[in-house]
């Protein structure tokens, strides 16, 4: 892009791959080698510093690697992202749902603008929420940080495509949530949650024989996999809903045709060679996009990364 | 609904003028200090030593309790409810109720996390009551922070509330159009907030592209460094005290481990 800063002091690789390995080391530090501190003693012992330290670090490493050679483009797209995570999380309590709903815009981006873009989305979105209105949404950041890059893997492999691997990316994606935040309601906050209901779901899973770590990523996993599944069937309607020139404008969707299989007619063809030939200058028509005529190709056919494969596609449907 | 999103609160006391980055520094220290340390009274005297004094100094102690109780007292109920009654590890049992049984160790554990978390959301109240949003950002863009990022903090800053306000309309339009939002089972519910959300994200993501035009147009991301307009005023002195802050929470969770604390 245009605005790509000439000199850093460290590569965005460098910051991102630390961020991970962080968070990693202190996530197989709280769950694998469980500090035996949960049991007896005053409290949790050093599990707790090591979970908001460790995460928090690893967070922060993220946003900083991922933001420094973002687009103005996406730049301007995270405010509004997080104010809809934080807004649909607001309209989800006054509404009196037993769901989250707060990270459609973490998905949102990662759809638009890939994986570190998502993350780093996810992660301020929580660090900003901490520290306007609740303080204790900023340990979960981790979580979302996952969530955003997930969403971004999935629209790179395909699954946003279409509607039902878009609903399966959301429940994977739900599954790996509760797991990644199993250890921050245990060991920061006691498994207790701000959701009366969501707390009782915790004591029914210790009544039932489970640890609070145990409880707490049980608890995830029976809320988690609804709650992304919906993030990601919204976000996948509202970027459909939109003009396609505006999903156009991100290179990540556009070259990975996140959304509507690209149809193999000779104008998408034509024009596939064309954004690869000069990805960044013009973005693709949108015009022409949608009522581009489809006869030829079929929904299930591979989007023409280059011009050869989608030649092929279309001599496959013809036969 | 809040039409803005800071707590702070307007005065002229030598906490409001202090560089918004020791004030950081400060909150996590005193959450380091509570976190590290596993000393069930600990916390309760890092708040009431060090933060219940800041407050009251910062002539804010009003507002510092409301917004202390009110974020605290339900999360308070529900921890002592969970890990009162449903304590999963073995422990003395000091009631039975049927499946339920309460613990001295589950008591005791709950009021650690209790005391813990109350020490860190204290600790920010106090921040955020006295430091201007602006101010915070600015001292933060001094420090070090990429501009990147602080444009997006204090863009959603200021975007929430007019999303808010945009939010409590399209609701006011579907129920002038009949849209009933006090009734019904879960998925009812969850039907309702298309009408909702629709309107609402629609409109705010055909805005981006716009603004972002603005901006490009304006040098944002350049490598160059912007110079600032507002210079946030900052000292030696509180410099070290920043480190030193660091230094003593880092220093007590070393004692505490040593056996001495």
């Amino acid at each position: 892009m245009s605005n790509m800063p000439t000199t850093r002091r460290y590569p965005p690789w460098m910051l991102i791959t630390a961020g991970s390995a962080v968070i990693i080391a202190t996530y197989l530090y709280l769950v694998v080698w469980q500090p035996e501190s949960l049991v007896g003693g005053a409290g949790v012992g050093p599990a707790a510093l090591i979970a908001l330290v460790g995460y928090l670090i690893g967070s922060g490493l993220i946003i900083a690697g991922a933001m420094a050679r973002m687009p103005t483009s996406t730049v301007t797209l995270l405010p509004i992202a997080i104010a809809i995570n934080i807004v649909a999380g607001q309209i989800n309590n006054m509404v009196g749902l037993p769901l989250y709903l707060d990270s459609i815009g973490t998905v949102l981006v990662g759809l638009l603008a890939g994986p570190a873009a998502g993350a780093a989305t996810g992660a301020l979105s929580n660090v900003i929420w901490g520290i306007s209105i609740s303080p204790a949404s900023l340990p979960y950041s981790t979580t979302q940080v996952v969530i955003g890059l997930l969403a971004g893997l999935f629209a790179r492999w395909g699954w946003t495509r279409r509607v039902p691997t878009a609903v399966a990316a959301g429940v994977a994606t739900g599954v790996v949530a509760a797991f990644v935040s199993g250890p921050i309601s245990a060991f920061i906050f006691g498994g207790a949650n701000a959701s009366a209901g969501r707390s009782a779901i915790v004591a029914v899973f210790q009544t039932l024989g489970l640890d609070t770590l145990g409880a707490s990523i049980a608890q995830g996993l029976t809320v988690d996999p609804l709650d992304k599944s919906i993030a990601f069937l919204v976000a996948v309607i509202i970027l459909r809903a939109l003009p396609s020139r505006f999903s156009q404008r991100f290179p990540f969707a556009r070259e990975n045709s996140v959304f509507a299989p690209r149809s193999a007619s000779v104008l998408a063809r034509a024009r596939t060679v064309d954004v690869l030939d000069d990805r960044d200058r013009a973005p693709v028509p949108a015009s022409i996009a949608a009522t581009a005529p489809t006869a030829a190709g079929t929904d299930g056919a591979a989007p023409g990364t280059t011009g050869t494969t989608a030649a092929k596609d279309e001599e496959g449907g013809r036969s | 609904m809040s039409q803005t999103l800071s707590f702070y609160q307007d005065g002229t006391t030598w906490i409001h003028r202090l560089n918004p980055v020791t004030k950081l520094a400060f909150v996590a220290a005193v959450t380091i200090a509570a976190f590290g340390v596993d000393n069930l009274w600990w916390p309760a005297l890092l708040f009431l030593l060090l933060e219940v004094p800041a407050a009251v100094l910062a002539g804010v102690a009003k507002r510092f309790v409301k917004l202390v109780l009110g974020f605290f007292a339900p999360f308070l109920v529900i921890l002592f409810l969970l890990q009162g009654l449903t304590y999963p590890e073995p422990g003395t049992v000091l009631v039975e109720l049927g499946p339920l049984a309460v613990k001295t160790e589950g008591l005791v554990f709950a009021g650690t996390t209790a005391l813990r978390l109350l020490v860190m959301v204290s600790a920010f109240i106090v921040l955020l009551l006295t430091t201007h949003p602006g101010t915070l950002m600015s001292a933060m863009q001094q420090a070090g922070l990429p501009p990147k990022i602080a444009y997006v903090i204090s863009a959603t800053m200021q975007i929430i509330p007019s999303f808010q306000a945009r939010a409590g309309a399209i609701m006011q339009a579907q129920q002038a159009r009949g849209l009933d939002l006090g009734s019904g089972g879960a998925l009812t519910r969850a039907r309702r907030l298309v009408p909702l959300m629709g309107p609402l994200l629609l409109g705010a993501l055909t805005d981006v592209e716009n603004r972002s035009i603005a901006m490009e147009s304006r040098a944002f991301g350049s490598p160059q460094r912007p110079t600032a307009f507002t210079i946030v005023p900052d000292s030696a002195a509180q410099r070290a005290a920043r480190w030193a802050m660091i230094l003593l929470a880092v220093l007590a969770i070393a004692l505490h481990t040593l056996g001495v604390l």
